[in-house]
């Protein structure tokens, strides 16, 4: 007896879909499809569309004109890698151009916005006024703050007017910080870095007002010094924030090169290219030549450098929290 | 930048599908204003109105059409780069064969060297079949473009105040005069004194400067064997150094900072007076005039040859620097073909050169400046011909695949730049030179 009530019964054990199945009629359902399929048609169409159409493109060679691909399988990748004697070497030297800046952008930005933050933690007066003065970078930065750089860098640009007036003269770049093959690429490094410090140092000094007092006023009980409350205590809690900014930075220095095509496109000669300016000029700077697909695969290149990085980074972040 | 302009009224979709508007791209800024003038003529003759749109610069333009081939959402006519875009774009289908519409008349109102430009010959169409070629798909015959302007690279600008104050009373006629030329003014105007070329763009200092200097000192064949296979004649051969010693010499006069420049900013500083001296070609002076350049104050001359060169008498050959393209989409091909032979009428032409500050591809008689002023004319009255003369239109020794960006950069390593040795840099160009070869 006791068998078949259980056999007649609702089982415990059935799946919660088929439960579900009698529970919504199809009119809810068919309601709940259609708010979802606007975001579905959306990503359809933005997302899966031009990630699929953009892959394919990596195995062909096409110019935009022509009505039809013509396949190439891997050899994109192959001529960017070694093949091609024409477009591997650009690549080559573009790559380690980015991977200067690469490490130069992310150690640069925490050198600089870290202390910066702490600084403007510890001010006591226009702590706001000098958050907005030190966030202008980032405000303003677009096509018209880097014209502005390149004024400014030239031969006769104010940087090389005031190394003159303030005696340095021997600093001068008489031929311009950017036309200068030796300083151009360390200038837009650090263009770079004033444009991502002001982020880097608003997360710093977010987390810097989440650090417990009682910590820090523990550590001063003990004799810390200012030095070593920073060093011993701060540093160490804010760590996964530089994993974060550091991740930011790399990200921007990998894919990033607005900065480099407005200011130097590249030049003197092929001084400042990087990858990112590289994908750009092979896809929109080639004129007429069919090299659509090998600028998709150069980004389909970064975009697994990236996330390798993303990966080694969270990693990272694991381990220091 | 992009500017959009209607030469005349009436410009909505309805207009265009019944004929009476015709849509026409360009990418010179420079011509929007001259084609509005003689689109009014084209107007009152045939009630079929223009409207003129610019996009530029020139890759904004190409990545403008790029996207609207893609939505099937073309323009009537183009203003095209001939033998550039025009063979890409024809290749492609994109536009529409005019070799059955250009009769012989027509033909006649061109000047006679330019006459087949826009036409595939031969040449074309078998460097059309290299690997990555530009032009896949075009066949001997199409004609996909009709000229518009004329004209030529490897033009010295020169300010005339800054020579006279300097000595210089007479247009420097070989490489020797011309590097005394620049001594005597960079003497004079230190920080002002020397030349610009937008470098920004590489291939300028290669296509404008060094080759009408190499044409000159080398001759017609051991010009072309610079760009050749042969290790004993190309760039990484004894000649190929000896050219770029040449060109180096140059390299003091360089004004300081001309390597960061771009073709527009290079032409601003010399017309602001920043420098002395912006090598251009003959559209550079519509671009002066329109900075506030006085073209009185503007003294022009070819790129000369040195002394003991295999040319004495180096001049520059016209050739069909843009020319304009009918759609393969218009729905108002007769329209787009009268206006093509409307510009072609020889004053209709000048009156375009007259406003665009350019040169027209038909005939301006004897005294052209008459026509378009004395500076222009004393450009078109410098034209040459024959082996004598440099013709940058023509390409047929270079390999299919040709990109002379990686060549030209290299060659900044050597001047401005002065990271390379003359031999190195030889070396360096004649192997991206090979790579180009190499997918013939």
């Amino acid at each position: 007896m006791a068998v078949s009530t259980i056999a007649k019964g609702p089982s415990p054990t059935r799946r919660a879909p088929s439960r579900g199945r009698t529970r919504y009629r199809r009119s809810e359902v068919a309601w709940g499809y259609a708010f979802v399929l606007p975001a579905i048609a959306l990503f359809a169409v933005m997302g899966v569309y031009t990630i699929v159409y953009g892959f394919s493109l990596s195995f062909a060679s096409w110019n935009g004109f022509t009505p039809d691909w013509r396949w190439v399988g891997l050899k994109n990748y192959a001529d960017l890698l070694w093949a091609d004697p024409q477009y591997a070497p650009l690549v080559h030297q573009a790559a380690l151009n980015t991977m200067w800046v690469m490490i130069a952008v992310p150690v640069l930005t925490v050198l600089v916005s870290f202390p910066l933050a702490v600084l403007l933690n510890s001010v006591r007066r226009l702590k706001t006024v000098l958050r907005s003065v030190y966030f202008l970078p980032h405000v303003t930065s677009g096509i018209a703050v880097y014209f502005a750089w390149v004024y400014v860098l030239q031969p006769d640009g104010a940087i090389n007017l005031l190394l003159r007036s303030l005696g340095l003269g021997s600093l001068q770049q008489p031929q311009g910080f950017l036309g200068n093959p030796t300083t151009a690429l360390p200038t837009l490094i650090v263009i770079t870095v004033w444009t991502s410090v002001p982020v880097a140092m608003m997360l710093y000094l977010a987390s810097l007002q989440s650090v417990d007092p009682s910590l820090i006023e523990a550590a001063r009980v003990d004799g810390a010094s200012s030095w070593q409350v920073i060093r011993r205590i701060v540093w160490p809690l804010l760590r996964p924030i530089t994993a974060i900014v550091v991740l930011l930075a790399l990200r921007d220095s990998l894919q990033g090169f607005q900065t480099f095509l407005i200011m130097t496109n590249g030049g003197p000669g092929n001084h400042t290219n990087v990858l990112g300016l590289q994908t750009y000029r092979l896809a929109f700077l080639s004129q007429l030549s069919p090299t659509l697909g090998l600028s998709s695969a150069l980004g389909w290149m970064l975009f697994v450098g990236a996330l390798i990085l993303a990966a080694i980074n969270v990693r990272a972040l694991r381990r220091s929290t | 930048m992009t500017a959009t302009t209607a030469a005349c009224g009436g410009d909505s979709d309805s207009d265009s599908s019944s004929g009476k508007t015709l849509t026409m791209w360009t990418f010179k800024q420079s011509h929007v204003k001259a084609l509005q003038k003689v689109a009014e003529g084209f107007a009152q003759e045939t009630g079929i109105t223009v409207k003129v749109e610019a996009y530029g610069p020139d890759d904004v333009y190409v990545t403008k059409v790029q996207a609207a081939a893609q939505t099937k959402n073309l323009p009537d006519l183009f203003e095209v780069h001939t033998t550039g875009d025009d063979f890409a774009w024809g290749g492609a289908g994109l536009l529409t064969d005019l070799a059955k519409d250009v009769d012989d008349a027509w033909l006649g109102s061109y000047l006679e060297t330019v006459r087949k430009d826009g036409l595939v010959n031969d040449e074309f169409y078998q460097k059309s079949l290299a690997q990555d070629a530009k032009t896949k798909g075009i066949q001997v015959g199409q004609r996909w473009s009709v000229p518009l302007t004329i004209g030529t690279f490897g033009i010295v600008y020169a300010n005339k105040q800054r020579l006279t104050e300097a000595g210089v009373t007479a247009s420097p006629t070989t490489w020797e005069e011309f590097i005394s030329a620049l001594e005597k003014v960079k003497a004079k105007n230190p920080d002002n004194g020397g030349v610009t070329i937008g470098f920004k763009a590489p291939t300028t200092g290669l296509e404008w400067f060094l080759q009408p200097v190499a044409y000159g000192m080398l001759g017609p064949d051991r010009f072309h064997a610079l760009f050749g296979k042969d290790r004993a004649g190309n760039f990484a051969s004894p000649t190929g150094t000896q050219v770029l010693e040449t060109y180096g010499q140059i390299t003091p006069y360089w004004q300081a900072g001309t390597q960061s420049l771009d073709i527009d900013a290079a032409d601003l500083a010399f017309a602001q007076g920043k420098s002395s001296f912006d090598i251009g070609g003959t559209f550079t002076l519509a671009f002066l005039a329109q900075n506030g350049m006085d073209p009185s104050n503007v003294v022009t001359f070819p790129v000369p040859a040195p002394a003991n060169g295999a040319i004495k008498d180096l001049s520059l050959a016209p050739f069909t620097l843009t020319g304009m393209s009918v759609s393969a989409t218009t729905k108002n091909k007769a329209g787009a073909i009268q206006w093509l032979k409307y510009l072609a009428k020889a004053d209709v032409s000048a009156t375009f050169a007259k406003e665009a500050l350019d040169i027209p591809p038909t005939d301006l008689g004897a005294d052209p400046s008459a026509a378009v002023g004395p500076v222009l004319g004393a450009m078109i009255a410098a034209f040459g011909s024959g082996a004598s003369a440099y013709n940058p239109g023509d390409t047929s020794y270079k390999p299919g695949a040709y990109d002379g960006v990686p060549v030209a950069s290299t060659l900044m390593d050597f001047s401005p730049l002065k990271k390379k040795s003359a031999a190195d840099t030889g070396a360096q160009m004649a192997k991206q030179i090979d790579a180009f070869w190499a997918k013939q």
